[in-house]
């Protein structure tokens, strides 16, 4: 690579000092190939152009000793360019064998890659086939009679607000992205609320929390028709409202997933 | 009257032969079928080359000692024609040469590209698969 970039600039060098030769004296045609003609020579390649390598020395040769002998500068000349066209000819050779190389190799590291790609793709799919409830499983979900009941702690709340903590959006995401791999799935968001503040405030703050989640899911691409978001306020308590500890469990997001609409329907009737 | 007018024709004769002879040395058969090759050469490469950049100069200059080179033949210069010949011969073998190895590092160039892209890909989609997990 490194060498035959240098046959190139020596080239290309070589082809400035050509053009700005008018000397008798030294004849550039002759220096250029006495460069040239031994770099080529060189390349550990040399064997694709082995008849251009070979015409170029004997060109050289020649115009060596025709320039001992103190021949005719246009007859020195002359082999000088054989010699450099030559040199030429057969370093485009190298770069060609070379270039192709690359694409014999790239062609099997292509193929490759592109098994790894097809591996990676089935791996997905087979991770997208992992069913709602497995999903949900993992997610701690309780199996009840009204369908799989995900607990949402309060902790994806401030205390008397409706706006979801950053802290929330991992939960979020993993939820849409089930949905969205089950379109046909449904899901009732409910919100509960603990027992401080009035009936009427905490039941607008428990709806105002499921819209909260019926928004965020929305908003990672959830369709509208597989949410439906309920307040229920403090009627539901799951704990004692007595202690700290069980009022934070009272307040809670719950969401209900069925395999159906009908059943969600029922189950919000 | 007939003896003196042959023998006064036998060194006219001989004198045309041997400037046709001259002729023919100065500018071999062999030097015109060189010239021919080289055209042919040259009109190889032009079509390989086309109007891409590789091989584009040198295309110009096998054309312009291929003209040396007919010029030459015309003048009755053998070795002029013979020279220029074959100077048009291997410009017109860089060029095409050039443009051999233009084309084959553009395709490694791409593959390389492709390559790289596939590569990028395939990164990605498993970066998505495993925060999905």
């Amino acid at each position: 690579m490194n060498r035959s970039y240098h046959v190139v600039l020596t080239l290309a060098l070589a082809g400035l000092m050509a053009a700005c030769s008018s000397t008798p004296e030294r004849i550039e045609d002759l220096e250029v190939a006495r460069a040239v003609v031994p770099q080529v020579e060189a390349s550990p390649r040399a064997g694709v152009a082995a008849s251009n390598v070979s015409e170029a020395r004997k060109a050289l040769d020649r115009a060596d000793k025709m320039a001992d002998e103190g021949r005719k500068v246009g007859d020195i000349e002359f082999e000088a360019q054989v010699a450099v066209l030559n040199a030429q000819i057969a370093n485009e050779k190298i770069l060609t064998a070379q270039a192709r190389e690359e694409i014999d190799k790239g062609t099997a590291e292509r193929q490759a890659v592109l098994a790894e790609a097809r591996e990676a793709q089935a791996k997905a799919a087979e991770r997208r086939a992992s069913t709602l409830e497995q999903e949900l499983a993992d997610m701690r979900a309780r199996k009840t009679d009204r369908g799989m009941v995900l607990t949402l702690a309060d902790v994806l709340f401030d205390t008397g607000q409706a706006t979801l903590k950053p802290g929330a959006y991992a939960t979020v995401d993993r939820l849409a992205n089930v949905l969205k791999e089950a379109p046909d799935r449904k899901v009732t968001i409910e919100g509960h609320t603990d027992s401080t503040g009035s009936e009427d405030f905490n039941l607008v703050l428990s709806e105002r929390r499921a819209a909260a989640v019926q928004t965020a899911l929305l908003e990672r691409g959830v369709q509208a028709n597989q949410i439906i978001a309920v307040g229920k306020g403090m009627a539901y308590p799951i704990a004692s409202n007595n202690d700290p500890a069980g009022r934070q469990r009272n307040r809670r997001v719950e969401m209900i997933f069925t395999d159906s609409q009908s059943k969600v329907a029922s189950d919000v009737n | 009257m007939r003896t003196p007018h042959f023998r006064f024709g036998v060194p006219i004769v001989g004198v045309l032969a041997a400037g046709v002879l001259v002729g023919c040395s100065s500018v071999s058969e062999v030097t015109r079928e060189r010239v021919a090759r080289s055209e042919t050469s040259v009109q190889q490469a032009q079509q390989a080359v086309g109007r891409s950049e590789a091989g584009a100069l040198d295309l110009q200059r096998a054309k312009d000692n291929l003209d040396q080179a007919k010029t030459a033949l015309s003048k009755k210069e053998g070795q002029k024609a013979e020279r220029y010949a074959q100077l048009a011969q291997l410009d017109s073998e860089l060029a095409l040469s050039k443009s051999q190895s233009a084309s084959a590092r553009k395709a490694a160039d791409e593959l390389m590209a492709s390559i790289q892209q596939l590569r990028q890909e395939v990164a990605r989609g498993n970066a998505v698969a495993t925060e999905q997990q």
